[in-house]
């Protein structure tokens, strides 16, 4: 696992990963426990919802506003704002430290002394958060699966994993902002600030859009629109949303590589 | 191999309105062992990153055995043993995981060159490098550099919290290195440093190279503070007409004196009395380049 930057950088999230994914498990599986209840309890259930504001539905359910079907429970429980948080959280903390908290802890003169271009660096970097994503992925999505066989859930596995790749991609995109802002300025903590602001802000964008106005319009700015508002869980990975935020990505990837490779390092 | 190991013209380096290095001529000739002086804050550190590509000359430029710094700065990397100032080690990895990741980055490192290494600077590699001393980590910092038998070794600030004993390995490795012809450019704000293993020394100041000279020249125009106790008191007459010795006081049969160059003279006069002990003040660069430094005080003052 010394054999390179990017295996390296996967053996030190090792711990990390195996928790996130311990956690990421158990999520699933208690939320799938919780299933039967809310589909036997039916229309009382949705007549309760029904006595919030919707406005106060929409900020943490956005347009799923149906809690007792497979696609409609696990869209609003998880798929809207609990599932996206998580993979932001991991992916905002792994970017964010890839080349900044390198460069904080002072290891970075030591890891480019060798014969190593500045972007292949940073590029492995990337990947290794890239492929640690993917692998939480993986391990929400079987955690659905346990649950689904437990509690007799009639839905598709692979629509499952449209909406969990989707998170994944999104996660991604913001690990890809945390990343580049981390490589401009070598702070780690005004990356993480700065991407978890914009984060927020995506949204509740996206989220209050349906609801207001003036907002509608600028639905198509917020990245948590590609990932849901084509609802994966129901339809499918839309390949435009996802082309939409894998393009994100790609380009502040380039930014941050470029940026790297022009500027002074601190000590 | 008639480059010069390294070569840098103008080199000049501002952060923002802050001095880095101010108009760097530096040559550090093939197979020559080039030692770096100034005080802390002088340039000493920002020198060797402009060196190493970590940070970019704001004008002038610098070549490494006949390689371009910023252009070829991978193939110059390929080459070098580099030991930064302040060393930061990944702390969750033991020493023998460390140098085997540095290792592989160059591509495979001799296994018993690393072992050889290991045993001569008494470190021991099978700790966790969290649970080092700094002394401890400072040489897992030496043996990355040496490790790769690179034509050019950048050391700053290499003894930095070695014992003494570790200390001189440390001086027979660098003397081995020049015997097979390789350079060595090493940075420290302490002269006794730099006169045990170096040819030449190079002496910055707030952002300039003030003097390049050899060492003997140097020993020969350092200023060593003395200090020597008498069993009983001695006469000022008897030291204070001495050649290249100033500042002389005697104290209830203490002597102070500043000595220029060899401290032969005093010794010799002292001889006629009972001394009890002599001490030698280690002088800071300061004091002991008054003649580079004390052009530059008066223009602070």
């Amino acid at each position: 696992m010394l054999r390179s930057v990017f295996l390296k950088s996967l053996r030190d999230q090792r711990r990390a990963l195996m928790w996130w994914g311990i956690g990421l498990v158990t999520l699933a599986v208690m939320m799938m426990l919780f299933y039967p209840n809310v589909r036997d309890s039916g229309a009382a259930m949705e007549e309760y919802m029904k006595s919030f504001p919707k406005e106060l539905m929409a900020l943490f359910g956005g347009e799923f506003t149906e809690f007792t079907s497979p696609e409609g429970f696990l869209n609003s429980e998880l798929f809207f704002l609990i599932v996206p948080l998580l993979f932001l959280i991991f992916t905002i903390t792994a970017g964010s430290s890839a080349i900044a908290g390198e460069e904080e802890k002072g290891t970075l003169d030591l890891l480019l002394s060798n014969p190593l271009a500045r972007w292949q660096v940073a590029l492995e970097k990337f990947f290794a958060m890239v492929i640690a994503t993917l692998a939480l992925a993986l391990s929400f999505w079987s955690g659905i699966a346990v649950g689904r066989v437990a509690v007799e859930m009639d839905i598709g596995l692979e629509r499952v994993a449209a909406a969990t790749l989707s998170a994944a991609i999104l996660g991604m995109a913001f690990g890809a902002l945390a990343f580049a802002l981390g490589c401009i300025s070598g702070n780690r903590g005004l990356s993480i600030g700065v991407t978890s602001a914009v984060g927020v802000m995506s949204y509740l964008l996206n989220a209050l859009a349906p609801m207001v106005e003036f907002l509608s319009s600028l639905r198509r700015l917020s990245p948590f629109y590609y990932y849901i508002g084509a609802d994966p869980l129901r339809n499918g990975l839309s390949l435009g949303h996802a082309g939409v935020l894998i393009a994100l990505s790609a380009a502040l990837l380039a930014v941050a590589l470029v940026a790297f490779e022009r500027r002074d390092l601190a000590v | 191999m008639s480059d010069s190991a390294i070569l840098t013209e103008g080199l000049t380096k501002y952060y923002g309105d802050q001095r880095g290095v101010i108009e760097l001529d530096i040559e550090v000739r093939p197979g020559e062992v080039f030692g770096y002086l100034g005080p802390n804050g002088a340039g000493k550190t920002t020198t060797i990153r402009l060196l190493l590509d970590l940070v970019r000359p704001t004008t002038g430029h610098a070549t490494i055995l006949g390689l371009e710094c910023r252009r070829d700065s991978r193939q110059i990397r390929r080459r070098i043993g580099y030991l930064p100032g302040e060393l930061s080690l990944y702390e969750n990895l033991t020493g023998a995981e460390l140098l085997a990741y540095l290792g592989h980055l160059r591509g495979g490192v001799d296994r018993k060159s690393i072992e050889s290494l290991a045993g001569r600077l008494d470190s021991d590699l099978s700790r966790p490098i969290r649970t080092l001393s700094q002394g401890n980590k400072q040489k897992i910092g030496l043996i990355q550099a040496f490790m790769h038998k690179p034509d050019l070794l950048i050391l700053d600030e290499p003894t930095n919290g070695l014992d003494p004993l570790i200390q001189r390995e440390f001086y027979r490795l660098i003397a081995e290195v020049k015997a097979e012809g390789r350079a060595v450019f090493l940075s420290s704000h302490i002269l006794p440093e730099v006169e045990r293993g170096c040819d030449r020394v190079g002496i910055i100041r707030e952002g300039r190279l003030v003097a390049v000279e050899t060492v003997s020249a140097l020993k020969a125009q350092a200023l060593r503070q003395l200090e020597i106790h008498f069993a009983t008191s001695v006469p000022l007459e008897a030291f204070a007409h001495l050649a290249g010795v100033h500042d002389v006081t005697v104290e209830n049969g203490v002597l102070r004196c500043a000595v220029v160059g060899s401290v032969d003279s005093v010794i010799k006069a002292a001889s006629q009395f009972e001394v009890v002990n002599v001490i030698n003040h280690e002088p800071s660069i300061e004091e002991a380049f008054l003649t580079y430094y004390g052009q530059g005080e008066k223009h602070v003052a």
